[in-house]
């Protein structure tokens, strides 16, 4: 990824605060700890705390390091959507925008909003998201209860992520294909398909009903094991492999991978390999760079 | 250093782009729960789509392979052997996209259980955005060092 690293290398974890009471004030604490480092960020979009308007309150995507800059057009939740801005407390900081707090958010608008951003901030910078929805009651309580308090924390997780991002490896079973395989292997699943050819539902329920079974018994078992097989492909390519749990019937893969970002195109080569491996059988695809939803935890 | 924010999606995939499915995949259960560092200031907001969720495993998974495997039209790769119903069933089963005869009642009665089977693939990405979601993810984490 060009342009992330450099200006930032003087990004450090040597922070001295560890109350993590949030009784530190804001002000004072950045106050104290400022110190010269490279460019020095201009802090024209960074806001003012300010009081909580009636029915506002403060969407948080995630945090990142402080010396960066957003083009003043980010956009992100909400209809119309709200310019994105930044909170910092020394050298971390929060992506925010405004948010209505008496509507309910989560349309389809709101979710890629949310996602896209974060994932845009990731090709550049290292970056925690948060999940879907986080809000608090204004920018202050962002610094005093969020970034304040667990600033080494964040610090520390940031600088691990520095030149890494998350990939994520879908595959699908085509339907077709797979229902050729079970019959073909299972004896079983063959005879309990000749049992209910052409007869209604209604009386064949039980039949259906095992066969079903049967065959997503079949499916798991060859998910995990062509799971099984995509992980040890990209297990050297990779700083972390997590499994996803499936989100449809005919998952073949669902793995999230992190990765430094240096390493880009050899898991698309892998993915491609995959691909051809199981063309026909099931349709592959990669997302990413991605932040790091899966591998960052709470 | 100054992010920009991209018109298109900002995922590149082989065969098709991310879609809102993959989003809701992402961003609903992952990342950091803001729960667990903010308390004070904390503003519960109405959250739409969270409970669109569906198990994988389950009565109606059973029945759409049952029903799958059922249409499915074997013939087309020669593969008949140990069938021989199969001819039995060409009037119903030659055509993938409409179920017919002895089949059309129960499509009628499961309704949109079933009607599922018989959209395309298009509908199909739109149904899981809506409805086909896992309730409780488990991870297998490995952390990093």
């Amino acid at each position: 990824m060009p342009g992330s690293t450099g200006k930032r290398g003087t990004v450090r974890s040597d922070g001295p605060e560890t109350d993590t009471h949030g009784t530190a004030r804001h002000g004072t604490e950045r106050a104290a700890t400022a110190r010269p480092k490279g460019p020095r960020p201009t802090r024209s979009r960074s806001r003012e705390h300010r009081a909580p308007a009636s029915a506002t309150g403060t969407y948080v995507y995630g945090i990142i390091p402080s010396d960066v800059e957003l083009t003043p057009d980010t956009r992100g939740v909400g209809d119309p959507p709200n310019v994105v801005e930044l909170v910092r407390h020394k050298e971390i900081a929060a992506l925010v925008s405004d948010i209505l707090t008496d509507r309910p958010l989560g349309r389809p608008d709101d979710l890629v909003a949310h996602e896209r951003l974060l994932d845009a901030t990731a090709t550049q910078v290292p970056v925690l998201p948060l999940r879907f929805g986080a809000v608090v009651t204004d920018t202050r309580a962002v610094v005093d209860e969020l970034l304040a308090p667990h600033y080494d924390e964040f610090l520390t997780t940031l600088n691990e992520l520095e030149g890494r991002a998350e990939y994520v490896v879908k595959g699908r079973y085509v339907e077709r294909a797979v229902l050729r395989e079970v019959l073909d292997e299972d004896p079983e699943i063959a005879r309990l398909r000749e049992a209910i050819r052409g007869r209604p539902e209604e009386a064949t329920w039980d039949t259906r009903m095992r066969l079903g079974e049967l065959i997503n018994m079949s499916i798991e078992a060859k998910r995990e094991a062509d799971t099984e097989a995509l992980i040890e492909a990209f297990d050297p390519l990779c700083v972390s492999v997590l499994v996803r749990e499936p989100t449809h019937e005919r998952d073949a893969v669902h793995v999230a991978l992190l990765a430094d970002t240096d390493r880009d195109p050899k898991i698309r080569k892998a993915v491609d390999e995959f691909g051809t491996r199981w063309a026909g059988r099931v349709e592959l695809r990669l997302l990413g760079p991605l932040a790091p939803y899966d591998f960052v935890t709470t | 250093m100054t992010i920009v924010q991209p018109t298109g999606a900002g995922t590149s995939g082989r065969g098709s782009s991310s879609g809102l499915a993959d989003v809701i995949d992402t961003i609903l259960d992952k990342g950091l729960v803001i729960d667990a560092y903010v308390r004070v200031s904390l503003v519960g907001i109405e959250l739409l789509t969270i409970d669109a969720r569906i198990v994988v495993a389950s009565v109606d998974t059973y029945l759409r392979f049952a029903e799958a495997v059922n249409r499915l039209d074997l013939s087309q790769t020669g593969n008949q052997k140990g069938l021989p119903e199969l001819v039995e069933g060409m009037t119903e089963s030659g055509s993938k996209t409409k179920a017919k005869g002895a089949t059309q009642g129960l499509l009628d009665a499961a309704g949109e259980k079933i009607k599922g089977l018989t959209t395309g693939e298009d509908e199909e990405e739109f149904e899981e955005a809506d409805e086909e979601r896992e309730p409780a993810p488990r991870r297998r984490r490995r952390r990093e060092e």
